[in-house]
């Protein structure tokens, strides 16, 4: 009976130590071994590395799809002929050079020699020509592209010419956008999946690894290419020098961020993606977590332009008056580190395409004047559905916080969320919302701007002659200057115009494990040019 | 017996049709598009269009659903619109971590939940039995995924003894297995464990003060034997009806457990297919599990004749 007592008393114990153990914190003031990602460290090779992502891609031809899951493994096995550098720039990466007729009218495009596909193939101008004919037809991009495409003609083993109808001079952004990438498979694979997803046994690229295998929901393979042809030079974005350190990397589909925060505290993983933003904290309370941001675009209230009452300039102007996007984003975000207020179509890392010009109409917060706004407007008081998407927990606190700050001017406000799919279906009908929230992740040109497009339900059925006439003059600017001038231009019509209300630039959370040496942050994960120390 | 359990076996068909009415019915009534969701929002309605006639979308419920019948009749679930995969392929490869997980929660419940009840009817006078009784009331009240973030940070972070997620399959070591499946099966069997210990516990304390029993001690049989051999065997009728509800709460609890240890089982496959709205799957699915479910209470009944001689079917 003693001993029965005994037991007792200790199990009770043991679940009371469990207790204190599970609400314990990290937070110890523990230096983080190195946080750059940098150091001075012999690169080691082979070993493989773990990455947790949150989504299975539904397939990994990245060239089909613009599923931010399919790119950051896609980028890794396939490559294009053009591709981003750190600064969101094109630069060549399988093409060697290439030439722009003096009409603009016509790009002739040099391979770099001794390229070689996972199957051994080399690569031809005649692989590239039969990659971008597929391009043009299932890519959203190259669908834009191919407005402006007139032939595609191979003129020898490693030169080909991209013929337009007229000069367009955003064909190398086109080329180089990592989101339905125009990368380049062997001629036979392209011509045989015509319009279809690649199957697992045509995810033939360049990249510095290549496919090995998939368990679908649980985890894709990729291994070192060992015939890989790097260019030369240092690594930026994804273009330069690439070396692959690891034997493989283990792409792991890990659907809840507090998993990948303990796989990765445990060594279960060596990098997780897509972790939110209110975990940061507990990243950098662990000794052994470096947190990686990234740019993840921003987040923006699309209004349904077609309908009353947004169809009305003034109600527009309301709104904008009424929404204190400095209180919004705060109380959304949290750390200023992860979010930005600033007003232009582009966000300041991409320099190329950012103007900080025209963007004084984007932080109008005026409760009275809203109120005039509101009083001269068409609008008669009709309760607005403001709808968004419950699974994104900051869309939800941005529509909450809107719609407290727009009762308050006058508005009548219901919110309405859906689980993604049934926001995705809602989406697209006029009836169901005057105003949608949403994060749209970076594009690399202006005519690639989804929340801007023209007569879609992803614009709230904007149409728009001067912005149509801003596109069309971009495709033939020729210079830097002329540019320049367009992208100011584009900010100007966003805030005349007002078919979207941009509430604030927000960054992506990334966590590595410190064991990983040498790593660069940028636009998701890279497993090139990188090593776990031994 | 034979014509009994023929007649039961037949009385599941018209059960299965009404879940596949009510299944198909529910998916494709709840808003969604899995071609919108297949090639993302950014994608141009022609793309959708097609997929949707590739999908057999656009034609009339009624339609889809006698073309999914006369392929289900057949033994055929459809495929999967997401994976390509057939959605019978899907479910068996899927369905082997939640049998792993299942089997293993089972033998940990049985092998806690028995004991612990024998001992305690056993010990019925002293101060244990309303200890027991409200820690198995604990045990039924815990939340399993509240348990489950509470033993992962204990014993996978704090004190790292087991992984906190992934599974492997049997066929690459017994050690390797176990080690991933001991945490989410212990999760999984303990608000079970209070359930059964407590049904136990009540059946056998009726027993007890039941004349054959008096008769057995009197008889000078010892008290241990007469517990087991006697009271334990005639508690065990209620205590097996409620055994065939349990595995119906497991395989519902794997849902969240397969999830939180990220397990590639059926809840998992269940979760994806719904969000994606994978229609195939998520019917093939459910009409499973209610073939699980239906089948489990046959063998629970039959399980009666076996356990109480008393009890004849024909």
């Amino acid at each position: 009976m003693k001993k029965i007592t005994l037991l007792l008393i200790g199990l009770i114990a043991l679940i009371g130590l469990i207790g204190l153990i599970g609400c314990s914190s990290d937070e110890g003031g523990a230096t983080k071994a190195d946080s750059s990602g940098n150091d001075s460290a012999e690169p080691v090779e082979g070993g493989k590395m773990n990455v947790a992502i949150s989504a299975d891609p539904n397939t990994l031809d990245w060239m089909y799809t613009g599923e931010s899951a399919a790119r950051k493994i896609g980028w890794h096995i396939f490559e294009g002929l053009f591709a981003l550098n750190q600064d969101y720039e094109a630069k060549p990466l399988l093409a060697d050079s290439y030439e722009v007729s003096e009409d603009g009218k016509t790009y002739t495009i040099d391979l770099r020699e001794g390229l070689t596909f996972h199957n051994g193939e080399e690569v031809t101008s005649k692989d590239a020509v039969a990659s971008l004919e597929r391009w043009l037809k299932v890519s959203s991009i190259g669908e834009i592209t191919n407005q402006h495409v007139e032939s595609l003609e191979v003129v020898d083993e490693l030169q080909f010419k991209i013929h337009l109808n007229k000069a367009y001079t955003s064909l190398l952004s086109d080329l180089s956008a990592p989101k339905h990438a125009a990368v380049i498979i062997p001629a036979s694979i392209a011509e045989e999946a015509g319009e279809q997803p690649l199957s697992r046994d045509e995810l033939i690229g360049t990249g510095p690894f290549e496919f090995d295998s998939w368990k679908r929901g649980n985890e894709v393979v990729i291994k070192k290419f060992e015939n890989y042809a790097s260019r030369e030079g240092e690594m930026s974005g994804l273009t330069g020098g690439k070396k692959a350190y690891f034997d493989s990397v283990h792409f792991k589909v890990v659907k809840d961020p507090q998993v990948i925060l303990n796989g990765m505290k445990t060594g279960l993983y060596d990098y997780g993606s897509d972790i939110p933003l209110d975990l940061y904290e507990v990243v950098e309370a662990a000794p052994d977590l470096v947190a990686e941001t990234s740019n993840n675009g921003y987040t923006i209230l699309t209004t349904d332009k077609s309908e009353a009452p947004f169809d009305d300039n003034k109600v527009r102007q309301a709104l904008n008056a009424a929404l204190n996007k400095e209180e919004i984003a705060k109380a959304t975000y949290g750390n200023e580190d992860f979010y930005g207020l600033d007003g232009a179509l582009f966000t300041p890392n991409q320099t190329a395409l950012y103007s900080d010009q025209n963007i004084e109409g984007f932080s109008g917060y005026d409760p009275e004047k809203a109120k005039e706004l509101l009083e001269e407007s068409s609008y008669d008081g009709k309760p607005i559905k403001i709808m968004f998407a419950n699974s994104y927990s900051d869309y939800k606190k941005i529509a909450e916080i809107a719609e407290q700050q727009l009762e308050e001017v006058g508005f009548n406000v219901n919110l309405e969320s859906f689980e993604w799919a049934t926001y995705l279906d809602k989406w697209g009908k006029a009836s169901n919302w005057d105003i949608v929230v949403i994060g749209w992740s970076p594009f690399f040109s202006p005519n690639q701007a989804g929340m801007v497009s023209q007569d879609s339900n992803s614009s709230g059925w904007y149409n728009s002659p001067e912005w149509q006439q801003l596109i069309s003059d971009w495709a033939t600017a020729g210079t830097e200057e002329e540019k320049d001038q367009i992208l100011a231009e584009l900010n100007a019509t966003l805030y005349e115009e007002r078919p979207f209300e941009k509430v604030a630039n927000v960054s992506n959370l990334d966590v590595r494990s410190t064991s990983v040496k040498s790593y660069n942050s940028w636009y998701g994960p890279r497993s090139w040019n990188t090593w776990k120390a031994e | 017996m034979l014509q009994y359990t023929i007649r039961r076996l037949l009385s599941v068909i018209p059960v299965m049709f009404v879940v596949s009415v009510i299944v198909f019915m529910i998916v494709h009534l709840t808003p969604g598009n899995p071609a919108l969701i297949i090639l993302g929002e950014d994608t141009s309605p022609k793309a959708i269009a097609d997929l949707e006639e590739q999908l057999g979308l656009n034609d009339p419920l009624y339609i889809q659903f006698f073309n999914w019948l006369s392929q289900v009749i057949t033994g055929d679930l459809g495929t999967s619109v997401y994976s390509e995969r057939k959605v019978t392929e899907l479910i068996f490869s899927n369905f082997r971590p939640t049998f792993s997980l299942m089997s293993l929660s089972m033998i940990l419940l049985l092998v806690i939940a028995i004991p612990a009840a024998i001992a305690i009817v056993a010990l019925r006078k002293t101060v244990l039995d309303p200890i027991f009784t409200s820690v198995s009331l604990l045990g039924v009240s815990i939340p399993d995924f509240w348990l489950a973030i509470l033993l992962v940070l204990g014993f996978g972070v704090a004190l790292p003894v087991f992984p906190v997620a992934g599974y492997v399959p049997l066929t690459e070591g017994m050690g390797a297995w176990l080690y991933h499946l001991l945490l989410p099966a212990f999760v999984l069997a303990i608000v079970e464990v209070g359930i059964i210990a407590r049904m136990l516990r009540d059946s056998m304390l009726e027993s007890v003060n039941q004349d054959y029993t008096k008769t057995a001690l009197a008889k000078g049989i010892k008290e241990r034997e007469v517990l087991v051999r006697h009271v334990f065997a005639n508690a065990l009728i209620p205590t097996t009806t409620v055994l065939g509800a349990t595995v119906a709460g497991l395989l519902g609890g794997t849902v969240i457990i397969e999830t939180l240890f990220t397990i590639p089982g059926i809840g998992q496959l269940l979760i994806d297919s719904i969000h994606r709205r994978d229609y195939p799957v998520v019917q093939g699915v459910v009409l499973f599990i209610a073939a699980i479910y239906v089948l489990v209470n046959l063998l629970v009944d039959l399980l009666y004749t076996f356990l109480d001689p008393r009890i004849r079917y024909d």
